[in-house]
């Protein structure tokens, strides 16, 4: 198994469109690495070049240490999943299975048929191979779209939106599902989404684009908790964003001015006095104050940054629950809360709490 | 078919910019060479000819003369009858949208869709049967002694047997019964692409079935009476077998005088200047239609109107009209041509039937206009098919002339066709040039959308145009200036030439039918493919071309029908010395009439419908 190494790639589509600005990665040996962002932020651009449908116009795509920026799809050996599947409509599911190998023509026909029961049987469809494509469902096409790719052996597996088009239950079973599978054979994968969720749950690293650049690469528990850009906390869940400008730094942390309110942050960065940042709040760091403390908005005494509102709304998402705060000076304040906990109802007055720790301190 | 073999190396590479950019060039180059070097250069050469000077006795030499036009121009013979044409061809155009409108209208509209399918495939069939069998079958009907007339003395309507033809109306029935079929599956299409639920909505905003039909109907089908209109007025300016065969001299067309000029007086720089003349008739006309209305060339080639459901997706076209005035005066030629000669017609008797039965509900009147409806479509049908029948009947007489009633059956002249020398090295001669042409109509059509499918070209659309291009060229014209081109190369008078000439004649049928395939294949599987390791040859070949095997070989077949039933191209360039199926028929048409044509003629009349039925069945219906 071998990974996949991007330097300096830059797409300039004829017409001047620059869709992808010169992006930097390595991805390791079995890694599992999605490029999320939204749509028309060169994400699909750049999985394309690294499957050989475009020609970066500077820069080099490597796969298993090989320079193959110029090669043709067909010498790269990647196996690709499509966004609608591509599965071929005028071949049985086996023939489908059964064509890169057959194409690669190293193979006996024993081989290639073993082959092929041997992918049926990894994606749990071990009886489809005599139906065609449109016998299938979504969710079936989407396996067997899968094994198709991993038949020949690829040295990477990569996935265009491959979980786009079906239904939301079938959806995260298959996140399970294509995650189990990747693990099983160890390959190299570089899945593409514009679901966040998808990326935060399936991935080693995450890497954010925007606008043809990677914004953030990371793990996903670090980009999500220290995100380092605006865009990238705006972007992967939820976040209360506090736009201001930086007024005083000590002792890695800051205080920063913003239109409403005064809030102090940690600084680990040593951002300077007098920067304009922005501070970034999860929903799920809120802590509730008890009714007896004093509210306000704004640093208390101790130093924590503190919230007091009207709930304006409140929406259950299953294992937690959403609210909105309206504070005094108008700034909506979003918190989530474990369910179960009957604290709030919407009319309530009350105080949220954050301590600078939990704060993430970004320039804008 | 031989598409893929030009493509070697391109085959949708997004990647490689030098291949690709030598790949796309390579690819066109093939088509090019056809549409350029042995369409264009005939054409023009025509034009060259045509101010070349003539010297009694079959000669001529080059030159610079304008007494050819002036000939034209100044002979109150050739503008009469140059007049003639135009006339005889808004008759035969009126005519066929008053008629087929009803049946486009009913076999749109009707729920039974073995129905529905049959009909149509009794219109497609006789669509493609050569017109000298159909002329054929008019004169049996139509001569003194005929069908008509014999059932005519029969009934005791005529008192003494008489002939209907030649002659002017003998020949707008001849016209119109031809050129028909065009109009209707044009109509058809574009009715059929009116939603349902629009009829639905108009009913149930309580307009009745006029109301509906002028304020609904009507107007969303307007560019298919443009597009049917202008087809069979430009197919009808063209045509040379009809007028020839059920006008007297007084109904020679300018087609008729061309060939006459060819072909009797050898006097190639004045039948040229005559050709140029006919050309500029049909610009003309285009030029007006283009202009005026949404009517494009590519749609007026008929084939996307016919082969797909509506031809939807326009190929490449000269531009379409957008600008303001053009909308304006557009509008007025419409509304004024076609509203005065559609809605009035229909609409007051859909209107007339609509206030004579509001006294009774509304689902009664329905069913008696959908009565009525159906009685004209059954005698529309019958018009349609009993000429072939009576061929049919012909054949199959003992008699040497078909009497009324017919007297027995008899398989003699099917013996004699098929013991004839004569005939079967005419049918082998047919069949050969017919699957000549089709392969390289195929090739032609088929190169030709697959690069303007893959790659970007700078003058695409003028390439697309090319492509559409030889189908609307009349074909006496396409005859003439291929027999110029073919006299200088020394091909005039073999079968190669005819193959060459119908090859470009009929690849706008392959090209419009793969254009639409190609459009339709799903790009990702190519992608797919590739990922998987297929070189692009190996990706065509297993990948693209099953996808677009249905779409190729329809267009073949299409091919293969129309030069198997070309008369007037074949005519032209056999110089004497080639015979076809259509050829024999009509010569022997000239001198008298053995029910031998008529075996000939079914035998020619069922190939035609079996190979109909396969492309049919090929592409699952392309009717629909």
């Amino acid at each position: 198994m071998s990974g996949i190494s991007l330097e300096g790639v830059t797409k300039r589509y004829p017409g001047g469109v620059l869709a992808v600005k010169g992006v930097d990665i390595d991805i390791e040996s079995g890694e599992f690495v999605t490029l999320v962002g939204p749509s028309g932020c060169g994400k699909t651009t750049t999985l394309r070049m690294i499957a050989g449908f475009e020609t970066p116009t500077d820069g080099t795509v490597g796969i298993d240490g090989e320079n193959v920026t110029d090669a043709p799809p067909y010498e790269r050996d990647t196996g690709m999943v499509f966004q609608d599947f591509a599965l071929f409509p005028h071949m049985t599911i086996d023939q489908n299975v059964a064509y890169g190998m057959e194409a690669a023509g190293e193979y006996t026909d024993e081989e290639i048929d073993a082959r092929v029961a041997e992918m049926l049987e990894l994606v749990e469809l071990p009886d489809v191979g005599d139906r065609t494509p449109d016998q299938l469902s979504g969710g079936q096409q989407q396996r067997i779209a899968l094994a198709r790719a991993l038949a020949p052996k690829p040295k990477a597996l990569l996935l265009d939106e491959p979980l786009a088009s079906l239904d939301k239950k079938l959806r995260e079973q298959m996140q399970v599902e294509l995650r189990r599978i990747q693990q099983e054979i160890g390959i190299t994968t570089v899945f593409v989404t514009h679901n966040q969720e998808e990326a935060l749950t399936m991935s080693d690293r995450l890497a954010v684009m925007n606008d043809g650049r990677f914004e953030q690469i990371g793990p996903p528990e670090e980009v999500y908790d220290d995100p380092d850009s605006r865009f990238v906390a705006d972007f992967l869940g939820t976040a209360n964003i506090f736009d201001g400008t930086v007024a005083s730094v000590e002792d890695g942390y800051a205080t920063v001015d913003c239109p409403d309110v005064t809030l102090q942050s940690t600084n680990p960065a040593g951002v300077e006095a007098g920067t304009e940042v922005s501070v970034v709040v999860r929903p799920e760091r809120f802590r509730l104050r008890d009714a007896s403390t004093d509210g306000g908005v704004g640093l208390d005494a101790d130093g924590t940054n503190v919230f007091e509102g009207e709930v304006t709304f409140k929406r259950h998402l299953g294992s937690s629950v959403e609210f909105r705060l309206e504070t005094d000076g108008g700034r909506e304040i979003v918190v989530v809360r474990r369910s179960g906990l009957d604290e709030l109802e919407p009319g309530d007055r009350t105080t949220v709490a954050i301590d600078a720790e939990d704060c993430r301190l970004v320039e804008a | 078919m031989a598409t893929e073999t030009p493509t070697d190396d391109g085959a949708g590479e997004s990647g490689r910019a030098g291949l690709k950019a030598n790949a796309k060039w390579y690819v066109l180059s093939y088509p090019l060479f056809w549409l350029v070097a042995v369409f264009l250069i005939p054409l023009s050469m025509l034009v060259v000819f045509s101010f070349w000077v003539n010297i009694p006795g079959g000669q001529y030499e080059m030159g610079f003369t304008l007494e050819n036009y002036v000939r034209f121009l100044t002979s109150s013979l050739y503008l009469g009858q140059t007049w003639l044409t135009i006339e005889l061809s808004l008759v035969t155009a009126i005519l066929s949208l008053v008629l087929g409108y009803p049946i486009a209208y009913y076999l749109a509209r009707m729920n039974r869709p073995w129905l529905r399918s049959l009909l149509l495939l009794t219109i497609i069939s006789s669509l493609w049967v050569t017109y000298v069998i159909r002329a054929y079958a008019w004169q049996v009907i139509l001569a003194s002694g005929g069908f008509l007339s014999s059932f005519g003395v029969a009934v005791g309507i005529l008192s003494e047997p008489r002939s209907f033809y030649p002659g002017y109306w003998g020949l707008v029935v001849g016209m119109v019964y031809v050129f028909l079929p065009f109009m209707i599956l044009t109509l058809y299409s574009s009715i059929r692409n009116i939603d349902d639920e629009l009829l639905e909505a108009s009913r149930n905003l309580g307009a009745g079935p006029a109301r509906t039909f002028r304020k609904v109907t009507y107007p969303l089908s307007k560019n298919g009476i443009a597009s049917g209109t202008a087809l069979v007025f430009i197919l009808a300016l063209g045509s040379y077998v009809l007028p020839r065969l059920l006008g007297s001299s007084a109904e020679r067309t300018l087609p008729v005088l061309i060939e006459q000029q060819i072909m009797s007086e050898s006097n190639y720089p004045f039948g040229a200047a005559m050709s140029i003349g006919l050309i500029v008739v049909v610009l003309a006309f285009l030029w007006v239609m283009v202009r005026f209305t949404n009517v494009t060339t590519a749609s007026l080639s008929g084939s996307d109107e016919i082969a797909t459901d509506g031809g939807s997706e326009a190929t490449p076209a000269v531009g379409s009209s957008s600008s303001p005035i053009g909308m304006r005066i557009r509008s007025a030629v419409v509304d004024a041509a076609s509203v005065v000669g559609l809605t009035y017609v229909v609409a007051r008797i859909a209107g007339g039937v609509d206030s004579l039965v509001t006294t009774v509900d509304s689902s009664t009147r329905e069913s008696i206009i959908w009565v009525t409806f159906r009685a004209y479509v059954a005698a529309a049908m019958a018009f349609i098919a009993v000429p072939l029948a009576i061929i049919v009947a012909v054949s199959v007489t003992p008699e040497e002339f078909l009497t009324f009633p017919p007297g027995g059956v008899s398989g003699r002249w099917y013996v004699e066709f098929f013991t004839d020398t004569s005939w079967m090295g005419a049918l082998a001669n047919s069949l050969g040039i017919a699957l000549g042409a089709a392969i390289l109509s195929t090739t032609i059509g088929g190169g030709l959308a697959f690069a303007l499918d893959r790659f970007d070209y700078r003058f695409g659309t003028i390439y697309g145009t090319l492509g559409v291009l030889p189908i609307l060229v009349p074909p006496v014209i396409i005859g003439v200036a291929f027999l110029v081109f073919f006299l200088e190369v020394g091909l005039a008078g073999s079968r190669t030439a005819i193959v060459v000439a119908h090859g470009i004649f009929y690849a706008p049928f392959p090209f419009i039918l793969i254009s639409q395939g190609l459009r339709e294949i799903d790009r990702t599987y190519e992608e797919a493919a590739m990922n998987l390791g297929a070189s692009p040859v190996r990706t065509i070949r297993t990948i693209t071309y099953p996808l677009l095997r249905a779409n190729v070989i329809s267009g073949a077949l299409f091919a293969f029908i129309l030069s198997l039933n070309e008369y007037i191209i074949a005519w032209l360039l056999s110089l004497f010395l080639v015979e076809t199926i259509p050829i024999e028929i009509f010569n022997q048409l000239r001198y008298s009439y053995p029910p031998t044509i008529a075996a000939a003629s079914v035998v020619f009349i069922g190939l035609t419908v079996v190979v109909m039925t396969a492309i049919d069945r090929l592409s699952g219906g392309i009717w629909e």
